[in-house]
């Protein structure tokens, strides 16, 4: 199980590498931007990505739409300070799979993460 | 810049929020007034614009002291000195502070109100000057990882398109 880590906080990133460990996934890379996401998404194939939104170069939400064009089905949760109603639907549409709206307690995370990829096993 | 006062109280729940979840601490208010522009804004300050149909800033300000507890609480580390890991944190911290407001703050029939992406200025010998007609009201704030203070100049652009 590999997952991808896309914050441009390095402290967030942290955050939820340490959320990932909980959910017992430890082959973790990590981006600074979306244009970092997609060139890994590129390069190694991921069962789990994390999207940050607001990033620099480019937003997490047109990361997600170029992941997707690329044909890449893997599960995309957005973790993102977005927490608009009309941001959720955007995300959802663009193709992310879930939304977790900073901040958040540290079990609601994992607990999505475990969601997810139960579902994507189904 | 006018500012209505009851705008802040999001920006106040937002910090309540920050602090309770992913912090596991409960921040305590004290009494909102208006920032002085050259008061001591203390050792480390973070700032985040908002634009769209609203138009300000937002800023966290902390004694370095709290800065480093709240960052070795929020990655269990034991950080001494102030480094590019806690501006980073103080700089997330002031987004996840400023987009929860913003969500509150949003009109449903609105284009969300966006953010920059966050400033952070560090040292203890550093004035802020604010543009001339702002009025930047302050909360200050304790809790067990010590004292901070939350600033914000801010107007809704009422009635006018994004």
């Amino acid at each position: 199980m590999k997952a991808l880590v896309v914050d441009d906080s390095a402290v967030m990133r942290k955050v939820l590498i340490g959320a990932l460990s909980r959910a017992s996934i430890t082959d973790v890379d990590q981006a600074a931007d979306g244009q970092e996401a997609v060139s890994a998404v590129d390069n190694a194939e991921y069962d789990l990505v994390l999207m940050d939104w607001n990033m620099p170069n480019m937003l997490g939400i047109d990361a997600v739409k170029a992941i997707r064009a690329k044909g890449k089905k893997m599960p995309i949760i957005m973790v993102t300070t977005e927490a608009e109603k009309s941001r959720v639907i955007d995300a959802l549409k663009a193709g992310a799979n879930n939304y977790v709206i900073k901040p958040f307690e540290p079990n609601t995370i994992v607990t999505k993460i475990q969601e997810v990829l139960a579902k994507a096993s189904d | 810049m006018a500012m209505k006062v009851e705008y802040i109280n999001p920006f106040i729940e937002s910090t309540y929020d920050l602090f309770s979840t992913m912090l596991g601490s409960q921040a305590v208010r004290g009494d909102v007034g208006v920032a002085k522009p050259t008061a001591n804004p203390r050792d480390i300050m973070a700032l985040i614009g908002l634009s769209g149909m609203a138009r300000g800033m937002v800023a966290l300000a902390f004694p370095v002291d709290t800065a480093l507890k709240m960052v070795n609480r929020l990655l269990g580390t034991e950080i001494a000195i102030v480094d590019d890991t806690i501006s980073d944190a103080i700089a997330e911290m002031v987004n996840i502070v400023a987009g929860g407001a913003k969500a509150k703050l949003s009109q449903q029939d609105r284009p969300p109100i966006d953010l920059s992406l966050p400033t952070v200025v560090r040292g203890s010998n550093f004035n802020v000057d604010y543009p001339s007609g702002t009025v930047w009201l302050e909360v200050p704030f304790n809790s067990d990882l010590g004292s901070f203070s939350l600033r914000v100049t801010f107007e809704m652009l009422e009635g006018k398109k994004a």
